[in-house]
């Protein structure tokens, strides 16, 4: 045997850290570690380039000068005017405060006994249900918020109406979706499907056996569930509640639509008013100003969510398929189990479909026998004349299609980065592609508003602007795509890699062939989520980059009901084949298999 | 055509530096079948996949058919995929995306230059040939049992002629008849092919059935190596021994050495054995008394044999063709065979028959076990 020298002390160490970097893979080469940096370097880019100028801009002024411009220093005067305004202690923070806590407890009443009756109880046609339930999903917010003042607006709205002829009152009312209440019914039932999602697969992920062991003890059911049942199933029933939470909180749709004309600012539309105020000029650092706290506000909850999913995620004992749940025999409850269920159904999606439909073919009249017969097209034939309407469509597809496609694949280079390298770094993607969840839309439409107006590259005002400012959601698809990850054994790469090929042949050979689902899934929940988009692009207009739902929202804002009946009807009418279509693509290749 | 030098790994983790390896050093010539054989733990794994280049060792050489594919000394690493090594792992490693031809074609298909198509095809059926899969080439890679799983790797591993087979405990993941079935085949695919062969396992059976040569691995060092019935009949230390089948310890001390045939007298004046002493000891010393239960012959008399140990019958345990049968000798347990006609009942006296010549002695140590 030749000599062979025994590495001491400071050589030993850099071996063992040399080794170490390369210990799950030796093989990633140049073009490997180039896709890396890449991927890497846009995620940081898209969630804090508009993060910075976002702090930046709350100390620059004077207020109507962007943070970059000639004359712009730094200063506290943002703050100053914003934070010794007294109308933001009287006004804006009391009522983001009612708005948001009443609205998550509706959202959360309703959606929780749903995913009980669905999930553990023997209601009879439960996917059924469950179908139902989710179909609002597809639907954007501000199509929903506008079907609601169809239904409750205090002159003209069915459901007033009718309570009108019905018990002869006046001229107007008796129900206002102009209030507070308003606004808390049409944002907390607007949530209910999101959180219905969330809650029936905790329930869905407690192995049975648990309650099982608990019954042959001794317990009896209601012991049971309160020993047993409910500790397990806390953080994951909390965990949604934290998420819906967030999002109310940071909603922008239904306070403008609904809160606006009622005089009922939260912060989310206190930020975009700066922007766009009735006679000044955009007060950039007042709104950045607003922002701060509520961004604070976003991460703090999406911190606890983080701490409360781990935990959940720890008590699930049992992931596979295969167990059934314990079901509660409904007994006597059945007949008012199915009620809540149909009345849910009826005001969650049956009646604004039906509104929004009719709406776009009779215009706002109540539905009668009589109106029947001033059944009209006009709503679409005008539409399909105007080309605003498909420029505002072909936008709508590229900037949710491109945004989808870009967060999809730099989901996956994150993914890859932190289950399969060991470079230091990978936590702080890992933390950053998380944080994307607690950033409000309104903020990351003004941060980008503020980043490409001082970017001198041009792309102020043009879609590829809204596809950049779009593209800062990861968590969805890293998340999505790092689950998927972990389900593929490291074994298939390295016997790849052993097999000959190169880094980049295993990952186009082996790894994306297996994620391709989770991949699908992570680009129809990007596409629909950029679909429904509204608060970026409403921030962020522009003549020429108008999407559909800035369009139906200018539409009705203008008095045209029709047509913006006949907008929503088709953003719907195009997002549901595109989701079937590529669902069963999924579908089919998963059958192959 | 393998030759490891003095290979080292050690990790850096959070609590501090832990050497998986500490300088292992074998070398196989062509065509020989050799298996690394150790709990879990003691860095034969980590060795094994050192050679097939998915993890940098951090001293040492590799040398595989005369190039030397790592050497840190030397900043010489060459990445798995750059190495002529086909390797069979653990999870077997199938891919699900793909069809049976399709997995055993791969590492023709990534190969630069790339073959001609049908020659590809050639040679990945030659390969499915041989380890009897060829009439399932078209079937889905999710729709194979344990077994086919095992033959589709195997095919796989060897479908390029590669200068070195490595395979990583192939048969752990199979259930107990599956798996000595799949032994049998395994060990005729690999005489067949006459690869250079890297085998590594837990499981003792396995490795003195098919190796060549043995190496006992423990804590990152190789206790012992030679061929199989070597390492069994004469393990060089406890461990090995311990480690390597069954083995009963009885502590007992030297009380007469004539010219290195001694007289070891068992504690508790149980018995004693006249055996051969190995260099070092001698009269006086307390030792270790080692032997295998297939050579503690027991008789339900006494007798007037020299060498042997008294016990006491403390539990049967019948499994079918044997009857394991623990024997107290003082506070130690020991264990025999028996055939199952032999009639036995717990409490009864036993005397143990040893044959000096299966039975090892070792210096003692503090304690010793089952």
């Amino acid at each position: 045997m030749s000599q062979i020298t025994l590495p001491t002390g400071a050589v030993a160490r850099a071996r063992i850290k040399k080794a170490n970097s390369a210990e799950k893979r030796a093989d990633i080469g140049w073009l490997g570690w180039s896709i890396i940096a890449l991927g890497s370097a846009a995620a940081l880019f898209f969630i804090l380039g508009p993060l910075i100028m976002l702090l930046t801009t709350a100390f620059r002024g004077p207020q109507d000068l962007l943070p970059f411009e000639d004359g712009a220093q730094w200063t506290l005067a943002n703050l100053a005017a914003v934070y010794l305004d007294k109308s933001l202690y009287t006004n804006v923070l009391p009522n983001t405060l009612i708005f948001t806590f009443g609205s998550v407890t509706v959202t959360f009443v309703i959606a929780f006994i749903l995913a009980w009756l669905v999930e553990r109880t023997d209601l009879p046609m439960r996917n059924g249900v469950y179908t139902i339930i989710l179909f609002p999903l597809l639907v954007p917010g501000i199509v929903l918020s506008i079907t609601w003042i169809f239904l409750l607006a205090p002159n003209t709205g069915w459901i007033n109406v009718i309570i009108r002829s019905l018990f002869r009152l006046g001229e107007t009312g008796p129900l206002n979706i102009f209030s507070m209440g308003g606004m808390i019914l049409a944002q907390g039932i607007g949530l209910v499907p999101f959180v219905f999602l969330l809650l029936s697969s905790a329930l869905r992920s407690m192995n049975p056996s648990l309650e099982e062991a608990s019954n042959t003890a001794g317990a009896s059911p209601f012991t049971t569930i309160r020993k047993v049942t409910l500790p397990v199933l806390l953080p994951g029933l909390l965990a949604p509640l934290i998420l819906a939470t967030l999002i109310t909180l940071e909603q922008f749709e239904t306070p403008l639509v609904i809160g606006f004309p009622a005089r009922i600012n939260v912060f989310s539309t206190r930020i975009f008013f700066e922007l766009n105020p009735d006679t000044d000029l955009p007060a950039y650092g007042r709104a950045a100003a607003v922002a701060l706290p509520f961004l604070i506000c976003g991460i703090a909850l999406l911190m606890v969510y983080n701490h409360l999913i781990r935990r959940a995620e720890s008590f699930v004992t049992v992931t596979g398929k295969g167990f059934r749940p314990m079901r509660f025999p409904l007994g006597r409850w059945r007949i008012p189990a199915i009620a809540f269920v149909a009345v849910y159904a009826l005001f969650g999606a049956v009646l604004p479909g039906f509104v929004l439909i009719w709406a776009s073919l009779f215009g706002y009249a109540l539905p009668t026998f009589d109106t029947l017969s001033t059944i009209s097209f006009a709503g679409y034939t005008d539409l399909f004349n105007n080309p605003k309407f498909w420029l505002a469509a072909r936008n709508t597809f590229i900037v949710a299609g491109a945004s989808a496609i870009i967060v999809t694949s730099i989901g996956v280079i994150l993914a890859w980065t932190i289950l399969r390298t060991q470079l230091a770094m990978r936590w702080v993607l890992d933390f950053i592609s998380f944080l994307s969840l607690g950033i409000p839309a309104v903020i990351a439409g003004l941060a980008s508003m503020l980043l490409y107006l001082s970017l001198p590259i041009g792309i102020y005002g043009t879609v590829l602007m809204l596809v950049l400012a779009y593209s800062y959601r990861m968590a969805v698809s890293t998340r999505l795509t790092r689950a998927a990850l972990m389900q593929v054994h490291a074994e298939l790469e390295e016997a790849s890699s052993v097999a000959g090929a190169q880094w980049f042949t295993t990952i186009r050979r082996v790894v994306l062939p297996l994620l391709t689902p989770s991949l699908v899934a992570s680009f129809i929940l990007l596409f629909i989520i950029g679909f429904r988009e509204f608060t970026i692009p409403t921030i962020l207009q522009s003549p020429d980059n108008s999407v559909l739902s800035v369009m139906m929202w200018q539409a009705f804002q203008a008095g045209k009901t029709t047509q913006a009946a006949a907008v929503g009807t088709m953003i719907v009418l195009f997002v549901i084949p595109i989701i079937f279509g590529l669902r069963r693509l999924v579908l089919a290749r998963d059958g192959r298999d | 055509m393998l030759k490891v030098e003095g290979l080292e790994r050690s990790y850096a983790t959070p609590d501090g530096l832990v050497h998986a390896v500490k300088g292992v050093s074998f070398e196989i010539p062509s065509g020989s079948f050799y298996t690394l054989l150790g709990p879990s733990g003691c860095g034969k794994t980590t060795t094994l996949r050192c050679v097939a280049g998915l993890e940098q060792p951090t001293a040492g050489r590799i040398t595989i058919g005369g190039t030397v594919v790592a050497q840190p000394d030397n900043d010489i690493f060459v990445p798995a995929f750059k190495r002529d090594v086909g390797m069979v792992f653990q999870s077997y490693a199938i891919w699900p995306h793909m069809n049976v031809l399709e997995n055993v074609s791969y590492p023709l298909v990534v190969r630069k230059p790339r073959p001609p198509k049908t020659e590809i095809k050639d040679r990945a059926m030659e390969a499915l040939r041989l380890v009897g899969m060829d009439a399932l080439a078209n079937r889905s890679a999710t729709k194979l049992s344990g077994g086919q799983q095992q033959r589709v790797a195997f095919a796989r591993a060897i479908v390029r002629h590669p200068k070195v087979l490595l395979l990583d405990e192939p048969l752990s993941s199979l259930d107990a008849k599956l798996r000595e079935q799949m032994r049998y085949e395994l060990q005729e695919l690999v005489a067949r092919v006459a690869i250079t062969t890297l085998y590594v396992t837990h499981d003792q059976s396995e490795a003195l059935a098919m190796s060549d040569n043995v190496a006992v691995m423990s804590e990152g060092l190789i206790s012992q190596a030679g061929a199989p019935r070597t390492v069994y009949d004469r393990p060089a230390n406890e461990f090995v021994a311990g480690f390597l089948g069954g083995a009963n310890f009885l502590a007992a001390t030297v009380t007469e050495d004539d010219g290195g045939n001694g007289l070891a007298v068992f504690d508790g004046d149980a018995g004693s054995v006249r055996i051969a002493l190995p260099a070092g000891i001698r009269k006086g010393d307390r030792v270790n008394i080692v032997f295998r239960p297939e050579d503690a012959a027991l008789r339900f008399a006494a007798g007037n044999n020299g060498n042997q140990v008294h016990a006491s019958v403390a539990r049967l345990s019948f499994q079918g063709g044997l009857t394991e049968c623990h024997l107290k000798v003082g506070d130690v347990l020991v264990r025999s065979m028996l055939h199952p006609s032999v009639e036995a009942n717990v409490g009864v006296d036993a005397w143990i028959d040893l044959n000096p010549a299966r039975c090892t002695v070792y210096p003692a140590r503090e304690t010793s076990r089952l």
